[in-house]
């Protein structure tokens, strides 16, 4: 069975004004449900462009973005919030709210203007919650919850979209072991189960050749390679990329990369 | 020098210290003119002022009553009466004086009203050595002492004097009884009307109308266009030079006042009711006559 | 409930604005009174009115520019009126409309001045330069403003002053009916913005995840917001603490989605400033207090009180 299409980057060249250099560079890419896409590269790299770029917000100077075969820049906002989940890396939070509250703002784009909070939206909110292992925290506060819960929360919001691709910015950039295993396992879950398509920008080169089905990389807004895991993390890539020595040792089927010590001489 | 010329001297120049500390206003100094001003200065002059600058429409009348107008170098823009004033070369409107204008006129005295703006003029010109005096101009008991204190410091104290009793007997008149009511509004957003503390107030108890608003202590105050209507006065005065009815006249939320409703407006010209001055008695005689005229 | 609740606060405030006041007006000749009915009841009618387009402008602006310390008259619309109320009594323009048009001009100057600053370098209404814009625009305005008045006559700009102090004093049916006839389009762009607003509270770039169209929403809120901010200042001066508290006190009260918050805000904002005007009115009698002054006496204790209850729980 063909997997849908939901997200088609061809060639994509984007430039900020006054910057003096393309922040992205002929990058393409295409995101089908089912797939769990990471998007590497060192800071600066163009990541977050790329994300932007694909969901319409950044006008490129060159190339199509097409988003369930329409160009990205077609789409209104709130057409394009029903199809597509973001969790961005930073957010604000001027003032208290409850958990089921701040989940519930997901189902916006699905609200007409002036109606009300329909039986069908509470179910989404529900099943969002149940999704992401978070229906105790249903009534805190935000600001009681740890880091791990915040952004499962988050997650959930996304999923109370009802999206057929989850967006989601270094999402575990500040958690711990635990949590940080727990998100990979749950976008995982999600792909493998509801048949979402992910993309997921991370740092975390490991648990993105584990956890997911395509890898692409970027070093100075172009993609350094693209494909499977076993395939694009080899030795030379990730060094030129990353600047630094590794050693790359496969784990269960996937490679696992080990950066070495600089000095020779340290215990 | 005799004994007893010697102690007739002395007997002459006790009684004039004692005649002179019972009004508390002035002592000859031997040599020169004294007073004391409204801001508690003393104010000396060797001689009689010759260039006098009037910071003051009522200074500039009173000035010019006594005989001394062609001594009056410099007033204010608003100075206008009598009309010789107007020969007078302008040091703008006052408010705040220019000092520099005021310089420029050469005076060897700059008569002003009491006000912050004005001590602070006053004193710059101090420190140019100008001398300057400050007279307190809001009520009519106010009026007489000044003039007197006027007329020492340019030497016409008789004239002065003769003016000053005249004030001084007017302002001592008892209210005469009243068979009108009125209202001064000088604003109408917000309403803004005349109280005790003012000299048009008493100007219309002299004239027999009541303020309705004389149980309010200060100058003026804002009330509500209700407070009008509920004290019911029988006229509303206006301060204005022309004959026609106030913009808000015709609003129907100050229709509720009977007096704008009946059109019951008593026009006072400002150059003869704006301001306290030595033809107070003519606004008091002018404000009954109107009183008097209207049905 | 609480719109129960609300609307019982209403009537009282009504009655008590048109029962109250230096006319002894007899209960029985109540209805037949023009006391009543030229003076009171226009004049409270306006001070709900006024109130409650500042209540909802300020939950705009608080959610506009992120900061729960905005007020409506930070923008530098209050500069704005205040420059234009003088330019008409220096200027002496004819007729009772010339104040009030007057500062509505200056005040949607001002907003147009912040706004076209609030765009400068693509900065697209970021809060930060409007906030600074309309501090910058707003001391401007008082600048040229006291240049004006210290080169011309006191006495009537003194009393130009005292109008912008605010005041319903000059309230009456024909203002009653341009507010009418005027503040719903805003009031319902307002409305229509209320669950983008929700979302605006996560970020801009959140937000449009979420659907907003922020770039679009920001524009039509901040015109909308000032648009019923210079009305309010057209007709009764600058009168502050409505806009900044009753925010607060609603979302305290009744949760911070905006679809609450608006409705409740204009009521209790119209009901507040009800109250500060009968207060203004009978408690220095035969005198009148600014009603500005009035507002803060009683929306900070307010405020403080809720605050703690708040904080308790």
């Amino acid at each position: 069975m063909e997997r849908e299409l939901i997200v088609a980057v061809r060639d994509l060249t984007c430039r900020y004004a006054g910057a003096p250099r393309d922040a992205l560079s002929g990058v393409s890419l295409e995101v089908r449900s089912g797939e769990f896409h990471a998007l590497l590269g060192p800071n600066g790299s163009g990541k977050t462009t790329l994300l932007r770029a694909a969901l319409g917000l950044v006008a490129p100077v060159q190339g199509r973005v097409e988003i369930l075969a329409r160009p990205a820049g077609d789409w209104s906002r709130r057409d394009l919030a029903r199809v597509v989940g973001v969790v961005p890396q930073r957010e604000e939070s001027l003032f208290p709210q409850r958990v089921h509250e701040t989940v519930l703002l997901g189902r916006y784009p699905h609200l007409s203007l002036f109606g009300g909070v329909r039986a069908a939206d509470r179910a989404a909110v529900e099943r969002a919650l149940v999704a992401c292992d978070a229906v105790d925290l249903a009534d805190r506060w935000l600001w009681t919850l740890s880091g791990g819960e915040y952004q499962r929360v988050r997650l959930a919001r996304a999923l109370a979209q009802e999206p057929k691709l989850l967006v989601l910015d270094e999402p575990t950039a500040s958690l711990d072991l635990r949590h940080e295993m727990e998100l990979f396992e749950l976008v995982r879950a999600l792909v493998d189960g509801q048949g979402l398509a992910a993309l997921m920008i991370t740092h975390h080169v490991n648990l993105a050749a584990r956890f997911a089905d395509q890898v692409l990389i970027l070093a100075e807004g172009r993609a350094v390679a693209r494909g499977g895991p076993a395939d694009v993390l080899t030795r030379e890539t990730v060094e030129r990329v990353f600047s630094w020595p590794v050693a790359i040792e496969p784990f269960e089927g996937r490679p696992q990369m080990i950066p070495l010590r600089q000095r020779k001489d340290a215990p | 020098m005799r004994r007893s010329t010697q102690r007739t001297h002395l007997a002459a120049l006790l009684a004039l210290a004692v005649g002179a500390c019972a009004r508390g206003e002035h002592v000859p100094v031997r040599g020169g003119l004294a007073v004391t001003d409204d801001a508690g200065r003393r104010v000396t002059l060797a001689v009689s002022a010759r260039r006098v600058v009037s910071l003051l429409p009522t200074f500039t009348e009173i000035l010019f009553e006594i005989g001394a107008g062609d001594r009056v170098v410099g007033r204010t823009a608003w100075c206008d009466y009598p009309p010789e004033a107007l020969t007078v070369p302008s040091v703008g409107d006052g408010m705040p004086p220019s000092v520099e204008a005021v310089a420029a006129r050469h005076p060897d005295l700059v008569v002003l009203y009491r006000s912050g703006p004005n001590v602070a003029a006053a004193e710059q010109l101090e420190r140019l050595g100008i001398r300057t005096v400050l007279f307190d101009l809001n009520l009519l008991e106010q009026l007489g002492p000044a003039t007197r204190r006027l007329g020492v410091l340019t030497g016409q104290e008789k004239r002065a004097d003769s003016l000053a009793r005249v004030m001084d007997s007017l302002a001592s008149q008892p209210p005469t009884p009243s068979t009108r009511s009125l209202v001064f509004i000088v604003w109408d957003n917000p309403p803004i009307v005349i109280g005790a503390g003012s000299y048009l107030d008493r100007l219309a108890a002299l004239a027999g109308a009541r303020n309705v608003f004389h149980d309010v202590s200060s100058p003026s105050a804002q009330v509500s266009i209700e407070t009008i209507a509920a004290r019911d006065p029988d006229f509303v005065a206006v301060l204005t030079d022309s004959a026609v009815p106030p913009r808000y006249a015709t609003r129907p939320e100050w229709r509720v006042v009977r007096a704008v409703r009946t059109a019951r407006f008593l026009f006072l010209p400002g150059q003869l009711f704006g301001r306290p001055g030595p033809r107070a008695a003519e606004a008091i005689r002018e404000l009954r006559r109107r009183l008097e005229a209207a049905p | 409930m609480k719109y129960v609740l609300l609307a019982a606060a209403l009537l009282a405030t009504l009655a008590a604005a048109l029962l109250l006041g230096p006319a002894n007006v007899p209960l029985g000749d109540v209805l037949a009174s023009p006391i009543l009915w030229q003076l009171r009841l226009p004049r409270a009618v306006l001070a709900f009115l006024v109130g409650g387009a500042l209540g909802a402008s300020g939950v705009a602006l608080q959610a506009l520019v992120r900061n729960p310390l905005a007020d409506p008259f930070l923008l530098g619309l209050s500069g704005g009126a205040g420059l234009g109320a003088v330019v008409a009594i220096a200027l002496h323009l004819p007729g009772p409309w010339a104040l009030p048009l007057a500062a509505f001009v200056g005040a949607v100057g001002a907003m147009a001045l912040v706004y076209r600053l609030g765009l400068i370098g693509g900065a697209e209404l970021d809060p930060r330069i409007l906030l600074l814009g309309g501090v910058a625009v707003g001391a401007f305005a008082a600048a040229v403003t006291t240049a004006i008045v210290s080169l011309a006559e006191a006495t009537e700009l003194r009393n130009a002053f005292l109008w912008l102090w605010g005041g319903f004093s000059g309230a009456s049916w024909t203002t009653v009916l341009v507010i009418l006839v005027y503040a719903p389009l805003p009031l319902i762009v307002l409305a229509a913005a209320a669950r983008p607003l929700d979302l605006l509270a996560l970020g801009e770039e959140p937000a449009q995840y979420l659907g907003a169209d922020v770039r679009r929403l920001k524009r039509v809120v901040y015109l909308s917001a000032s648009l019923l901010t210079a009305a309010a200042v057209a007709v009764a001066g600058v009168i502050g603490f409505v806009g900044l508290i009753v925010p607060h006190v609603c979302r305290l009260l009744w949760g911070r989605l905006h679809r609450t918050l608006f409705p409740t805000a204009f009521l209790a904002g119209g009901i507040l400033l009800t109250t500060a005007d009968t207060l203004a009115r009978t408690v220095v009698a035969p005198r009148e207090l600014p009603v500005g002054i009035v507002t803060a006496l009683v929306g900070v204790p307010l405020f403080a009180f809720l605050l703690r209850r708040w904080s308790v729980s």
